[in-house]
């Protein structure tokens, strides 16, 4: 089911799907458990077009890390087709960098050689990826603190060393697993305005799968909204907020609105997980049936 | 998508079948007495060394069954002495006087070892003062003091019960400061906010939170003293395990060293399982 | 200023209070000798100990027997760490492997190993090889199994980020996978270490050869009380010592941590 946007001010072209820069075509995805089939994923389709922000939520338990994956190429078996610039994904592609929910930076490495690894493996020079790396790491705000290590830095400031490392590698798209899972809301809010000024700067497109309506709403171009297991699209809500943006949207009244109509669609799936996960906890072996 | 639990395909893929591994470790096990076998057939290495797997089959019959004697005991307890006489392959006798000086050794040095370890553990001043001096020790072979413990307890049972004592007094006074600081804070403040007392605290609280600390110094602590035990009993004794061993080893009588160390070994490593499935442990993780 | 004074105190005082005592322990045993309540022939007066520390160092020629123990425990230390991280790294790499064996590694672990010293001096000899060979058979086990849980805990989503870059088997293992096991295999390492120093010095005490604990032994045969005291306290020395020079070496290697 996928949605053309309607065109709007200062912002992402129209978009055909000849444009996508990915393209998720019928995803489906089962887990196969000793007792039991598990539908994650349930013929979802829907394109990226260049430079948009995209971002995927929906309840726990609805299958966006299962798409996080599959897109990212970590996950294979599944039926359906993923394509990234024209080519079919099988395995993690040169164009798709990840950043993920867990503490990811390597503590033996320190900021500056965390960011230059992607450089270091693709077998640049010392100096030229040092150099490099220095350009990404301030990008993220974190100037300074190229000598230090991840220990030594708070939660915020090490998922911007991450997130460094990944755009240090120039995919075409970054794709974010709950990036900010971790962090304070306030900490979260200043951080998606970092996010939101870099993908102005480098023009990035980003998938963002989350379950914070906030977030998604400060940040996209589109929300696509998840149902519960089996994790279908249940709705693709354009954004027509202003850019730039900056997190001073918040408190708009159309964000407001946004918020609302996307929670209305959220809670009824939200309340259906909560359920469930009650019920499997009195009956194991019942529940989370797909398909 | 944490709270439904993860759905990976790792967890999803099924575990390799059991009857590969056993047959994987029969053909080790298997290979490793053939080799062993042709070894001692060969006379590759200077013959004694390497026996032949039916003379040490038959050195373990014998060892068990064989020699036998009037084992004595002679137990103090107090006023009474509990004494008994029994007749038993020689093997046992001895079994028994090493279980009984193990058993003190690990009495007298784990019990002051645990108290020690709790004081250190709950006490910061305490433990910047004397930890370092017990932690520093500890990595100190023991067995060197063995002349000492001579002076002090006589070459009698005592000296080698005082030789497993310390051995087994660092380790486990280590263990139980460490265990004690390691016990989640949260959980003693949940025992301040109901206003347990200090009893309530240490037997409700600290001690089941300790539970994994307190068995792992414990087989620890065993294992120790085992060691120092039969060390002092090597070093200079009638009568024990490590006796036994010493008297093959001049004998030259490599038939009998070899399975007295089978036995011990396997004793060894039995009650270490045994000790850690006990206690809900696994024995590799904890070491 | 009294702020001052107490930071003073939080700081170094409890090192302060454990010298103290040990340092009052000695005093009262040396008091307790003089007056005849503790025997001469159990126990040499400290005063005395202190004295025979440069005969010993002169006449037994400590430097030499010091260099000696620590040769051998640097040999012992060097083949349990090769010997030990190689064979885990296998056993991580051969899963099959690995479920059969892990089980008797752990066992071998908790085996008084140093009590087939009667058996490795049949084979080797009363020598230093026999003494390194006690002492890596003692740090072996360890070091296999913190190798094996070192590897196989690497955080799961370290692993998936060399795997979105697209790494190799191979720079996956050596940029990522031994990364992140290293304080796991240090521990490792660590505590194997402490079992070969044991064990070393121990064969040397029980063998009668080699160097400090060669020298303890001989002159508790020697009735030299003082002296053995004193021999005693140089094994302290090197324990002590080399505890120190693992905590150094680990934190140069490991920035960061």
């Amino acid at each position: 089911m996928s949605v053309v946007p309607m065109p709007r001010m200062g912002g992402v072209a129209k978009s055909q799907p000849g444009d996508a820069i990915l393209a998720v075509d019928d995803l489906v995805m089962r887990f196969h458990t000793p007792d039991d089939v598990v539908t994650a994923v349930d013929h979802v389709s829907f394109t990226v077009a260049p430079g948009e922000f995209l971002s995927v939520i929906g309840p726990s338990g609805c299958g966006k890390s299962t798409l996080f994956n599959a897109v990212g190429g970590l996950l294979t078996g599944y039926e359906g087709r993923i394509t990234v610039a024209g080519e079919r994904v099988s395995g993690p592609h040169r164009a798709i960098g990840m950043v993920f929910q867990e503490e990811s930076t390597f503590p033996w490495r320190t900021v500056i050689d965390n960011v230059a690894f992607p450089l270091e493996i693709a077998g640049m020079s010392k100096a030229a990826r040092l150099e490099r790396a220095r350009h990404f790491v301030s990008l993220v705000g974190l100037n300074g603190f190229e000598k230090r290590y991840p220990a030594e830095l708070s939660g915020g400031m090490r998922q911007r060393v991450s997130m460094a490392r990944t755009l240090a590698s120039e995919p075409k798209i970054l794709l974010m697993d709950e990036p900010f899972a971790a962090l304070d809301e306030q900490t979260r809010l200043l951080l998606g305005d970092k996010v939101l000024q870099i993908q102005q700067d480098l023009k990035q497109t980003m998938l963002l799968i989350t379950h914070n309506i906030t977030e998604a709403v400060q940040m996209s171009d589109r929300v696509l909204v998840m149902t519960y297991r089996p994790g279908k699209v249940k709705r693709i809500v354009p954004i027509d907020l202003p850019r730039p943006r900056t997190s001073d949207v918040v408190g708009s009244e159309a964000f407001g609105r946004y918020v609302a109509q996307i929670w209305a669609d959220l809670r009824e799936e939200a309340s259906r997980g909560l359920q469930e996960s009650e019920a499997r906890v009195l009956h194991p072996g019942t529940g989370g049936h797909g398909g | 998508m944490a709270e439904t639990g993860r759905l990976t395909a790792a967890s999803v893929r099924a575990a390799p079948r059991l009857g590969s591994v056993t047959l994987l470790r029969i053909a080790i096990i298997a290979t490793a007495l053939l080799t062993w076998e042709l070894l001692a057939a060969s006379g590759w290495l200077y013959k004694d060394v390497v026996p032949s797997l039916i003379a040490i089959a038959k050195a373990l019959f014998n060892l068990l069954t064989t020699r036998v004697m009037a084992c004595q005991a002679d137990i103090p307890m107090g006023p009474i002495h509990l004494r008994w006489e029994l007749w038993m392959p020689e093997f046992y006798c001895h079994l028994g006087r090493t279980a009984r000086e193990i058993g003190l050794a690990v009495l007298i040095g784990g019990g002051l070892g645990l108290l020690v370890g709790l004081v250190l553990g709950a006490n910061r001043f305490l433990s910047r003062a004397f930890e370092p001096i017990v932690y520093y020790l500890g990595p100190t072979p023991k067995i060197i003091f063995f002349p000492l413990m001579i002076m002090w307890f006589g070459l009698g049972p005592g000296s080698k019960i005082a030789m497993g004592a310390i051995s087994c007094f660092f380790p486990v006074a280590l263990s139980a400061a460490s265990g004690v600081r390691q016990i989640d804070q949260v959980l003693i403040r949940v025992g301040k906010s109901f206003r347990a007392n200090a009893w309530q605290t240490t037997t409700k609280i600290y001690l089941p939170a300790m539970r994994a600390a307190i068995i792992n110094g414990l087989r620890l602590g065993i294992g120790i003293a085992l060691i120092g035990t039969l060390l002092a009993e090597t070093k200079l004794s009638n009568f024990g395990i490590g006796s036994l061993i010493i008297q093959a080893y001049s004998l030259f009588d490599m038939p009998r060293m070899y399975a007295t160390l089978i036995v011990l070994f396997v004793l060894a490593i039995g009650a270490n399982t045994l000790i850690s499935r006990l206690g809900h442990i696994d024995p590799i993780r904890s070491r | 200023m009294a702020a001052n004074g107490n930071m003073t105190w939080q700081k170094h005082g409890p090192a302060i209070v454990g010298c103290a005592v040990i340092a009052t322990a000695i005093a009262v045993i040396e008091l307790l000798i003089r007056v005849d309540l503790i025997s001469r022939f159990v126990m040499p007066m400290p005063s005395e100990i202190a004295v025979s520390f440069e005969r010993v160092i002169v006449e037994e020629n400590i430097p030499r027997r010091f260099l000696l123990t620590a040769g051998e425990c640097f040999g012992a230390g060097i083949l349990v760490t090769v010997i030990g991280i190689s064979l885990g790294a296998l056993l991580h790499r051969l899963p099959l492997l690995r479920q059969a064996t892990e089980t008797w590694v752990g066992a071998l672990a908790s085996a008084p190993t140093v009590l087939m010293y009667p058996l490795f001096m049949v084979i080797f000899g009363r020598n230093a090889t026999t003494i390194i060979m006690m002492g890596f058979a003692a740090g072996l086990a360890p070091v296999i199994l913190k190798t094996v849980e070192g590897l196989s805990g690497a955080r799961r989503v370290l692993i998936n980020v060399g795997r979105s870059f697209n790494l190799t088997e191979r720079q996956l293992f050596w940029k990522i996978l031994l990364p992140a096991a290293l304080p796991t295999i240090f521990v490792g390492i660590r505590l194997g270490l402490i079992f070969a120093l044991i064990n070393v010095v121990g064969v040397e005490f029980l063998i009668n050869f080699g160097g400090l604990g060669q020298l303890v032994a001989e002159l508790a045969e020697r009735y030299d009380l003082p002296g053995t005291y004193a021999t005693i306290c140089f094994v302290i020395l090197i324990s002590v010592l080399f505890f120190m020079a693992m905590e150094k070496a680990e934190r140069w290697l490991r920035p960061g941590a």
